[in-house]
């Protein structure tokens, strides 16, 4: 099972497609989320969950915007993809009947 | 991260070499990546250095949720150091007094037995410090250099408490000649053969039993025989492996 911060990650990556990498994935779950995210986190987080090939990376050419530095370019592996979707489905299943899951949905009494 | 990124102002900011400086300590492509996007957000100096700052102690961290960097410190850096401290200065001693004997007596049979022992626990001494640090290197290369102030913690203790006047302090650290050979070695992935790593572990083992060193010598130095069995281990596994493919 994923870990909330995994989570995030590999939904913000699979939103971005092929624009994906560090700091578009950052910059996306700072601003849905509100909080600040950390390089160290980041990294460290794309690095275990392509230990558990739930993610691809690779280090794209040089571009001037960034000095003359690579992007770290990512992609969502099918593996990703299911384990976010169980993670989803967990947590939906678990919010059912929860006060501010019925009321966001407007199905409560 | 909000504003406009001004690439031109984080680049030539007096605390750029800084960040730089600080992201050598993280891997090739790694510092590339890192760099590049506090490049792209325009991030100040300050915070770029915490940014990498952070992810150093986060990798480093990381490295020691397995066991072996614990092993390279707590079994050999501080242990391997304090002990082979100890057979550097016995084997200094055994030399002094062979040259007394020599100068004093001139007995051909007292600088005879001198001899032997002086050549067992010189030996024994440097294949274990080879043994130790090569196991060091190979155990925890990204954690070398915790091992490496653990072993100079051990020594400067030692430089300190060291008490034998007819003795230099410098003796101490004659075994940091091989072992130094040995942790080389090691990172530069040099392979030991399954025979040749049994023929050193045999003869560690031999030299730490026969009598010209078992006398002199204390029990605390077996610890000093486990590397030289492990570099064993790992070279049949790799032979193994070898075999298989």
């Amino acid at each position: 099972m994923l870990g909330e911060f995994e989570y995030l990650l590999i939904t913000a990556a699979a939103g971005l497609g092929g624009k994906a990498y560090s700091v578009a994935i950052r910059k996306e779950i700072e601003v849905t989320t509100g909080r600040r995210c950390s390089i160290g986190a980041l990294y460290t987080t794309i690095d275990r969950l392509e230990t558990k090939g739930l993610l691809k990376t690779w280090m794209s050419d040089a571009t001037p915007q960034r000095g003359g530095r690579a992007k770290r370019m990512v992609r969502v592996t099918p593996k990703g993809v299911q384990a976010a979707k169980d993670f989803y489905d967990a947590v939906t299943r678990v919010s059912r009947g929860a006060s501010w899951a019925v009321n966001r949905t407007g199905g409560g009494s | 991260m909000g504003g406009e990124p001004d690439r031109g102002r984080v680049m030539t900011s007096a605390r750029w070499p800084l960040v730089e400086a600080a992201a050598r300590l993280l891997e090739r492509h790694e510092r590339e990546a890192v760099l590049g996007d506090l490049l792209e957000t325009g991030e100040g100096a300050w915070q770029g250095l915490l940014e990498v700052l952070g992810l150093v102690v986060r990798r480093q961290l990381s490295h020691w949720k397995n066991w072996q960097p614990w092993l390279a410190v707590f079994g050999l850096a501080l242990p391997g150091s304090l002990v082979l401290m100890a057979v550097s200065v016995s084997v200094s001693s055994v030399y002094e007094r062979l040259i007394n004997d020599r100068i004093l007596i001139g007995s051909s049979h007292a600088t005879h037995d001198g001899f032997l022992q002086l050549l067992c626990r010189g030996l024994l001494l440097v294949g274990c410090s080879w043994a130790c640090g090569f196991v060091m290197g190979s155990l925890s290369r990204r954690t070398l250099w915790v091992s490496i102030a653990s072993s100079c913690f051990a020594c400067l203790f030692c430089l300190v408490r060291f008490g034998e006047p007819s003795l230099s302090r410098l003796c101490l650290f004659i075994f940091l000649v091989p072992a130094i050979w040995g942790v080389r070695q090691a990172l530069r992935l040099i392979r030991i053969t399954l025979a040749s790593a049994i023929v050193l572990a045999i003869a560690i083992t031999a030299l730490m039993i026969l009598p010209p060193n078992s006398r002199g010598l204390w029990t605390l130095n077996w610890s000093l025989v486990w590397p030289a069995w492990y570099i064993v281990a790992t070279a049949q596994r790799s032979a193994r492996k070898v075999g298989r493919n």
